[in-house]
């Protein structure tokens, strides 16, 4: 029954991650620390973008406070990212070059599920509430945006597509790590891969980059994953096609990235004896 | 029984002590790339990662000009501004330090650090020399790399330095390994009173990511932020090379700006050295 399943798999999630809430809240101070280096790692952002913004007043189009949007919505995407998915995949080159893999793969259960969300990283929630208060802040400096109800939940399903497609794109790269016994930080190559995501794609256009920034809207759509969310509620003349086109390439890169993992992981040949 | 070795000469001793020393680091040089070199798929995907931000910045900044509608901002032109954004990168080849800090504190946490204290092995020197070997390797691997993104972008180099800012140029990023290499293990002695310094690991260094100009130039910034801010050591570590490479830093202010270097990196070498004997005192080798 696959509702059962799903419920199963709900209330396992649910239960590991009031596990790791209680982890996390042996180590309040250590909890408070994390917070704060991402509150001032907003701020450099933001502040980097201030001082840009003193020198022009639009990139391709994109105002201020569109761009402010932009941020906020990138950082509770990343937010989402780091707290479901981000340290579990961190785990996993290591547990591939050690063996440890082993025990994981003999578990009754779905190794995707197990292997990327097992543990919850509470510290970073609060990065989701921080990209939505620039948000809001975002939104109420920008008085031409009229906001209506229809808007709104098109940008949560938007924004609930941005969450599934980066998680399809760290799936691929973490399970690269089988192929390639990997000593690099993951956390950095997909820092390095997501700055994709951190510019509008009209960046790309009427430049030499034009074919690339094809590329990573068609082939490996990775730069529609803040773009459309962000589009559609600050930039009201929108080509709807995008929208579409993100929900179509989220399931197509998710079964995708299912697809690579599994393949990655019948190449896995344990370590040791 | 009582064997007494028969003295060399003090001469020939010191000579060969000189030699079994610096035999001694050079092994750990050979390790250290072998180690490295191991990992080269792995090594190869990052390096093609590594291009994805240069190709956004430079985008970006494009855009930013285009919009500005104006051929120069702070004394940049865009053909500059994306020099500069690329040669951070050269300078942060040289001072960034990954591990550094985190290894040093995990010694000490971990007691490791007596492998230290009863063989004849300088802590310092041994992950000086360590560090050199990973720097090497990691700059002729990504030789191919970086000459492909330079040819690529050779445009944005619009007329090259002469002799002279070639070698002040190279001597700026020597001492940006040092400024780097000490800075960074400055905040690893911390472990001697901190448990751990992960986090304020993470804290300086994304403040740094501001400070040290790696974003942008400081230039950029309005007034008393930018001068203040070169008159921190963090500016060694990413502005300062970059720019005198763009011959924004000439005459006078670039020998100032060199010996001001240098003087941050003895001050670090001294601060470093300094933490290290002071934590000794409170340093408890635990573990088995």
């Amino acid at each position: 029954m696959p509702l059962a399943n799903f419920i199963r798999y709900v209330r396992l999630w649910l239960a590991l991650a009031r596990f790791a809430l209680l982890n996390e809240m042996a180590f309040r101070g250590n909890f408070l620390l994390k917070v704060f280096v991402e509150v001032l790692w907003l701020t450099i952002l933001l502040l980097f973008y201030d001082v840009i913004y003193s020198k022009t007043d639009t990139i391709q189009g994109w105002d201020r406070h569109q761009y402010q949007f932009f941020i906020g919505c990138y950082f509770a995407v990343e937010g989402m990212i780091e707290t479901l998915f981000l340290e579990n995949c961190q785990d996993f080159s290591h547990q591939v070059r050690t063996g440890k893999l082993d025990t994981v793969l003999l578990q009754p259960i779905d190794e995707q599920f197990l292997i990327t969300m097992r543990r919850v990283d509470w510290s970073t929630v609060p990065n989701v509430l921080m990209g939505a208060g620039v948000m809001i802040y975002a939104l109420r400096q920008s008085p031409a945006v009229e906001i209506g109800l229809g808007q709104i939940v098109l940008f949560l399903v938007a924004f609930g597509c941005a969450i599934l497609l980066a998680y399809s794109f760290l799936l691929m790269l973490t399970s690269s790590a089988v192929w390639m016994v990997r000593n690099q930080s993951l956390m950095e190559l997909w820092w390095l891969f997501s700055s994709l995501m951190r510019y509008p794609r009209e960046v790309f256009q009427n430049s030499w980059a034009w074919p690339i920034g094809r590329v990573f809207t068609f082939v490996l759509p990775v730069m529609l994953t803040i773009s459309v969310p962000a589009e559609i509620m600050v930039r009201p003349i929108y080509r709807w096609e995008y929208a579409w086109w993100l929900v179509i390439a989220t399931a197509m890169m998710l079964a995708f990235s299912r697809w690579f993992f599994r393949r990655a992981l019948r190449r896995y040949r344990s370590a040791s004896s | 029984m009582n064997t007494q070795i028969a003295p060399a000469s003090p001469v020939a001793s010191t000579s060969r002590s000189v030699y079994r020393s610096l035999r001694k680091y050079f092994n750990i040089f050979r390790i250290a790339l072998v180690e490295r070199l191991a990992y080269r798929s792995d090594f190869i995907l990052s390096s093609a990662l590594r291009l994805l931000p240069m190709l956004t910045t430079i985008l970006l900044w494009t855009s930013v000009y285009v919009g500005s509608g104006q051929s120069e901002l702070s004394g940049f032109r865009l053909a500059e501004m994306i020099a500069y954004l690329l040669l951070v990168h050269i300078s942060r080849m040289f001072s960034s330090m990954p591990g550094l800090a985190n290894n040093i504190a995990l010694d000490i946490r971990e007691g490791n650090l007596k492998k230290y204290l009863l063989q004849p092995l300088d802590m310092l020197s041994y992950l000086i020399v360590y560090r050199v070997a990973h720097k090497i390797a990691y700059i002729v691997t990504s030789f191919v790399p970086y000459a492909i993104l330079f040819f690529l972008c050779r445009h944005y180099f619009d007329h090259l330095p002469d002799v002279t800012t070639w070698v002040a140029y190279g001597v700026s990023l020597i001492l940006a390994f040092f400024v780097g290499f000490y800075f960074e293990a400055c905040i690893g002695m911390a472990g001697f009173w901190l448990l751990e310094v992960t986090s304020l690991l993470y804290i300086v260094n994304t403040l740094n990511y501001f400070v040290s100009g790696h974003m942008f130039p400081l230039d950029l910034l309005p007034e008393p932020w930018a001068d203040l801010l070169k008159c921190l050591p963090f500016q060694y570590m990413a502005y300062f090379p970059a720019a005198v490479f763009l011959g924004k830093v000439e005459g006078e202010a670039l020998w100032r700006g060199l010996l001001a270097e240098a003087g941050w990196a003895i001050v670090l070498v001294l601060t470093a050295r300094g933490l290290f004997r002071l934590g000794l005192r409170r340093y408890s080798a635990f573990g088995g």
